[in-house]
């Protein structure tokens, strides 16, 4: 199996080499890998149809636990079908529907096939990481095949939204997996199905983020709106991706987890009301589309919704419904899809108002079309309506009143499908008063067998019905028969359900009939009901909230940079300073008198800085400071320290003095108002005040004996033989710090020289020095 | 201060102790430093037209040998894994090549190997550094073409690179300090070097340096109030001083939240980000993908050395407010980056995304959390060198096109340079298949299991609308018609190609094959 998924990926990767020799049937090429998967899955059916299944596994990272398991049993199968059988239409289709000289002919079938191959990992997968990762790969394929030539707005648009949701989608159904998984304690899904992890809220929010996931994926409201837009695609592209495969891999997630969870609480609860929903919405927009595909993307819409609740709803008759419907839609939808593109390709048009006579032109064609189109609005003897049939008897049996419900939903859904499947045929097909007949070349046999294998299966599956009877049983097995279980036929007798069919079929005319009323309403929906405006709201959202921070806090300003780091200073560790520190008992105000005129002038200084308007004041005032702190130490008897600071304050100075020669004297910044200052004043105050603050709070905090000084003071008499600690500290102890520290001033007095030199060569200011002056100041002050 | 502080041990012992030193542990941080005084010496004796092939030659043969030396270390005999420099008596190195150092000096030498190639290249445009020649007189001083080249760069990003590798293995918190400095200097220069866009560069670099000097002061703070609290700097005997005993919370609380405002600082996670979009966009493109790639690999081996060695006791008080720290820098990016209409300010943008996605790994404290952590800052570093690459090459006639709606169309002038990109963007992202997807996995899952699922909710909606992003870029490259006058493409350079292929390869690979990196990034832990 494994083989198979890397053999896609492999053709994939090789295939844009071939199609320059072979053009476009480099898609015939492609579709071999899906017809051997589609034979070996045949082989297996027998296997499969007893019950059993074919595992394969193999560690890919085994230290996080990610090990590619696949696993094929019924369901894949029934997905196989699906994905392999309709490749292979889909890619022979292409080969006749390209231009042959077309440049992205090597671009479309390497991804195409890429595509099936990870459809093809998607549904063997038996890991939930494995199925994460193909399903995220399908995402991709998807958006790039999506991406043919949209050169509008709109298509960019509306691709990108089919992108956004799709991933939210992906990511939300990550994050569930993983908490299904830690719950579960096991990321198998076979094991997880055989033994699902109990109730709880933890097991209640994993399903309904891996249920967003299938429901952005299987184009479920509110985030149907992608699907319509993506209809951008090359029509084969759509009728493979966005009606008979990739759509459904959120309507396969649901049937591989029903098993064990349709009896969880938000499970079917929130399928049944989002599906039928869905269904309604999408059946309804399709009665007032005149783009022939964009009707058929809404019919997709709504039968998705359709399927979502059969394969939900976790009873045996609902779920072999399910499994038939899932194979009858993907037939059905395949050859309408490739009619549409055989009418496109042909006529140059698809718009309902332009198209004419094309049944009297292409009969055979029409035929075809009429086949598909029937089956979804469930005419017998269709495979459709076998599907219909068994839907409305599951939730028929019960008879309680939630099945009710949903049964009158599914029948009002049936409805609309009927409708817009007749408005499909007459709009595609039928003669239109005052509309010009097409003109329109006939098709190649090339294009048409694609289109008729599918519609010959669903007269064929129809009308011997046994056929898939068993496929269906197998399926459904996991959920408790009742005595006389369920069987597929076209004749059950006069039952409910045929009178419900009778119904659907008749109100579908109806509708269909009174189209000029009911297009009058337009597609005219109550906002709140939809879905786009919610989604470009929450996108403009976004973008307003981006934009109103970026303009605040991210507009190149460096005070506001310093004002927020500050600030978060003062509120972190700044409140662990307030609230678990506690003042020293004992405070005095100062030691010696001295001291006070000291502070008061550095106080002065300090304050005056921010209020000098010339360069020069401003650093003289900082000098000023710096001397300020000299002092201090002098009184409090560091007299090297003291030197030390006023060496390294006047060579600041000089250095300083010699970059302000190169500027303006005064700065340049215009103080227009004086309002905007009072925050920065609030910040700076209030991060000084925090530092002053911790200062005492720390002095006061500090238990640990002050080791070094008193180790120094021991060893200056006998490892020194010194009785000044300082001078032993400064040419003994640390020596080589003393040695550092005089490099260092050297290092900067030699660049105050260059810069006195500098100023000798040249008058103009250059940009690159005046960076670098105030850089070597700071250096030194460190 | 220095002295106070250094003194305890040595003076306590009275007499001189020569610390051990392994010298094979610490060979590629030798190596780097010797081969950076070389390089300096280079600048100042050799001529003009000779340095630059030189200093090519040296710069990119010492990132080589130093990969060499640490290969040749990693397979010896030798324990590996306790080496280091080791003062004598002390169970723990001062400044210890354990297994996570080793892991990310390997991630910082191919790093910064990348990085080296994409400064060296000059076939594009001469070269994206300037001359030191001031313009002549009367001349534009805002863009100007220089005559000879600009050499003094690769010094520079030698010593930053020994810096960082020295930073990431400090044990103690002066060394750490240091080692800070070290890396920062230079850096500071290295943004102010750019050929084109003169003022912008050099507005970067007073930007980062200013802010930078501040952060600095305030790992200084943070250092000396540690110290009041454990009476020492070293990692360990904190963490031993906060196990259990009746001292004075609030220095510790205080100096912790100090000491990591500077290492957040350093690896750009908001809200300490600021610097971060300005220096990106100013600084020339090279030198952005190597602070992009490598000092986050320096600032989270720090960031995970100092939280684990020494508060990993008290972690539980400190943890909620890194919680906050990570949620804000995961949205600060996420969102901000929506309306960047700049290239290199959205990368700038997600770069901080990035660091709140591998701050959650880095808070986890398990195994798990640091091997997924490490892994993730290889695969984003690799990544993120690849886009800077391209960035570098989609040009038009003022040099780099970083506006975004002039790589409108992308794809259809310049295939090669699209799909790259757009690969680039999708590991970014996290898509399957590539290296993004398995870091935010390791990181995330790490998370999970250490209780923080709330966090990882959170983290993948900043995924969510980060990719949003992301994938508006590849939009606007598949979906747009190109504009009439847009910039044109640049047939890369060997050394470009050479670094991009590498960043690419990377990422490709470690998507697909993520098991021998994650094999090696969780072979051990740190020594203490």
């Amino acid at each position: 199996m494994l083989l198979l998924v890397t053999a896609h990926l492999v053709l994939a990767a090789l295939l844009p080499t071939v199609s320059r020799w072979l053009g476009r049937w480099a898609f015939a090429v492609g579709a071999i890998l899906p017809a051997v998967s589609l034979g070996w899955a045949l082989t297996s059916l027998t296997e499969v149809l007893a019950g059993g299944t074919v595992d394969e596994s193999v560690a890919w990272a085994p230290v996080l636990g990610l090990t590619f398991t696949l696993r094929l049993d019924i369901l894949s199968l029934l997905m196989i079908f699906l994905v392999s059988g309709v490749g292979v239409l889909i890619l022979c289709y292409c080969v006749y529907y390209f231009k042959p000289d077309a440049q992205s002919n090597s671009r479309t079938s390497a991804l195409l096939v890429a595509f099936a191959g990870a459809m093809l990992g998607l549904v063997l997968a038996d890991d939930l990481f494995t199925l994460y990762i193909f399903w995220e790969l399908t995402t991709v394929c998807s958006f790039l095949l999506v991406g043919q030539d949209g050169n509008t707005k709109q298509q960019r648009r509306s691709s990108i939204q089919a992108l956004l949701v799709t991933v939210l989608g992906g990511l939300s159904m990550l994050l569930g997996f993983v908490l299904l998984g830690e719950q579960a304690g096991t990321y198998r899904i076979s094991e997880i199905v055989a033994s699902p992890p109990a109730a709880g809220a933890l097991t209640s929010t994993a399903l309904v983020l891996i249920l967003l996931g299938a429901f952005t994926k299987s184009a479920q409201v509110p985030f149907h709106t992608w699907l319509p837009g993506a209809m951008v695609a090359p029509t084969p592209v759509s009728a493979y991706l966005h009606a008979a495969s990739m759509v459904k891999a959120g309507v396969y997630l649901v049937a591989r987890l029903s098993p064990a969870f349709s009896d969880h609480t938000p499970w079917w609860p929130l399928i049944a009301t989002l599906g039928i929903w869905t269904m309604l919405i999408g059946g309804y927009r399709a009665l007032f589309e005149r783009d022939l595909k964009t009707l058929l993307a809404y019919g997709t819409v709504s039968q998705l919704g359709f399927l979502m609740v059969l394969m939900g709803a976790g009873s045996h008759t609902v779920a072999m419904a399910g499994a038939t419907m899932l194979i009858a839609h993907g037939l059905f939808k395949s050859t309408l899809f490739l009619v549409v593109g055989i009418i496109d390709h042909q006529a140059g048009t698809r718009n309902i108002d332009e198209l004419s006579g094309i049944r009297r032109r292409f009969p055979v064609l029409t035929v075809i079309g009429a086949i598909g189109a029937l089956s979804m609005a469930g005419i017998p003897p269709l495979f459709g309506f076998l599907g219909k049939e068994a839907a409305f008897e599951g939730f028929l049996e019960s008879g309680t009143t939630g099945d009710l419900v949903v049964l009158v939903g599914l029948v009002l859904g049936s409805a609309l499908t009927a409708a817009y499947s007749f408005r499909f045929l007459w709009g595609a097909f039928g003669t239109k008063p005052g509309v010009e007949d097409s003109s329109a070349p006939k098709p190649s046999l090339g294009l048409m067998v694609p289109a008729a294998v599918p519609a010959a299966l669903t007269l064929l599956l129809g009308v011997v019905a046994s056929l898939f009877n068993a496929l269906a049983t197998t399926y459904a097995e996991p959920y408790p028969a009742g005595d006389h279980p369920y069987y597929l036929a076209l004749w059950h007798g006069f039952s409910l359900p045929l009178l419900l069919s009778a119904v659907v079929v008749a109100s579908g005319v109806g509708l269909h009939l009174a189209r000029d009323r009911v297009v009058r309403l337009g597609g005219w929906l109550p906002d709140f009901l939809q879905a786009q405006p919610g989604y470009e709201r929450t996108v403009a959202g976004l973008d307003t909230v981006s934009y109103a921070v970026t303009g605040r806090f991210q507009a190149g300003s460096l005070p506001t940079y310093l004002a927020i780091i500050l600030l978060t200073f003062v509120l972190v560790p700044g409140s662990a300073v307030l609230t678990g520190g506690s003042m020293p008992e004992e405070l005095r105000l100062w030691d010696s008198a001295v001291q006070v005129p000291v502070a008061i002038l550095v106080l002065t200084a300090a304050i005056a800085v921010t209020m000098a308007k010339r360069r020069m004041t401003a650093v003289i005032l900082t000098g000023v400071v710096g001397y300020g702190i000299g002092a201090f130490f002098v009184l409090d008897g560091g007299p090297d320290l003291a030197l030390a600071q006023f060496l390294v304050e006047t060579l600041t100075l000089v250095a300083f003095v010699f970059v302000l020669r190169r500027l303006p004297s005064r700065f340049t910044q215009v103080e227009s108002t004086r309002s905007p200052r009072w925050p920065k004043v609030a910040v700076s105050v209030a991060a000084g005040a925090l530092v002053a603050v911790s200062a005492l709070v720390f002095s006061g905090a500090r238990q640990a004996p002050p080791e070094a000084s008193e180790g120094f003071v021991e060893a200056a008499p006998e490892g020194a033989h010194a009785n000044n600690v300082v001078n032993a500290i400064l040419v003994d102890f640390r020596a080589f710090d003393t040695v550092g520290e005089i490099s260092v001033l050297a290092v900067a007095a030699t660049g105050v020289a260059s810069l006195i030199l500098a100023t000798r060569r040249a008058r103009r200011p250059s940009a690159a020095e005046e960076t670098e002056g105030p850089r070597k100041s700071r250096e030194v002050r460190k | 201060m220095f002295q106070a502080t250094l003194g305890s041990q040595d003076v306590a012992q009275s007499a001189v102790n020569i610390p051990e030193i392994d010298w094979q542990a610490i060979s590629p941080v030798v190596v780097v430093f010797v081969a950076a005084c070389l390089s300096v010496l280079v600048e100042a004796f050799l001529p003009r037209e000779r340095r630059w092939s030189v200093q090519v030659t040296l710069s990119l043969l010492t990132v080589v040998v130093a990969g060499l030396a640490l290969g040749l270390y990693v397979n010896s005999d030798a324990v590996v894994g306790t080496g280091g420099i080791t003062v004598a008596g002390q169970a723990v190195p001062l400044f210890s090549a354990d297994y996570p150092a080793l892991f990310l000096w390997g991630t910082l030498l191919a790093l910064s190997f990348g990085a080296l190639l994409l400064i060296a290249d000059r076939s594009v445009d001469g070269g994206a550094f300037a001359s030191p020649v001031p313009p002549a007189p009367g001349g534009d001083p805002v863009q100007y073409q220089a005559p000879g080249r600009q050499t003094e760069v690769f010094p520079l990003a030698l010593f930053a690179l020994g810096g960082m590798m020295v930073f990431l293995a400090a044990n103690d918190l002066l060394t750490m300090f240091v080692a800070l400095e070290v890396l920062s200097l230079p850096l500071y220069l290295m943004c102010g070097l750019a050929r084109r866009r003169r003022l912008i560069s050099q507005e970067s670099a007073v930007k980062y340096f200013l802010l930078g000097a501040f952060s600095s002061a305030f790992f200084l703070y943070g250092l000396a109030l540690l110290y009041g609290y454990a009476g020492s700097v070293r990692l360990v005997d904190i963490a031993a001083a906060t196990a259990g005993t009746d001292r004075p919370e609030t220095l510790l609380y205080a100096g912790f939240g100090l000491l990591v405002v500077g290492l957040l600082f350093k690896a750009s996670i908001g809200p300490f980000h600021a610097w971060t979009p300005d220096v990106y966009q100013g600084a020339p493109t090279p030198v952005t993908a190597f602070m992009a790639a490598c000092t986050k690999v320096a600032a989270f081996g720090a960031i995970l050395r100092v939280l684990t060695l020494a508060f990993e006791a008290s972690s539980w008080e400190w943890r909620g407010v890194l919680w906050a720290v990570a949620i804000v820098s995961m949205l600060i990016g996420a969102v901000l980056g929506l309306t960047q209409t700049d290239m290199k300010r959205m990368i700038a943008y997600s770069s901080i995304a990035h660091a709140g996605f591998l701050l959650v790994g880095a808070i986890a404290m398990t195994e798990d959390g640091l091997s997924g952590t490490m892994f993730y800052l290889l695969a984003y570093g690799f990544t993120t060198l690849a886009a800077f690459g391209i960035i570098t090459l989609v040009r038009d006639g003022n040099g780099e096109a970083t506006h975004l709606s002039q790589w409108a169309g992308l794809a259809k002038r310049s295939p090669l340079v699209a799909v790259t990109f757009a690969f680039l963007l999708l590991a970014l992202a996290g898509i399957p298949m590539t290296s993004g997807f398995m870091g935010k996995l390791a990181v995330f899952s790490a998370a999970i299991a250490d209780g923080m699922a709330p966090l990882v909710v959170v983290a993948l909606l900043a995924s969510a609308i980060a990719a949003f992003f992301y994938l508006r870029v590849i939009v606007l490259m598949y979906f747009s018609e190109p504009a009439q006058d847009g910039p044109t493409v640049s047939v890369p350079g060997a050394f470009t190609t050479a670094a991009i292929t590498l960043g690419v390869v990377v990422t490709l690979l470690l998507g697909v094959l993520p098991a021998f990196a994650l094999d090696w990034a969780s072979v051990g832990g740190f020594v203490s």
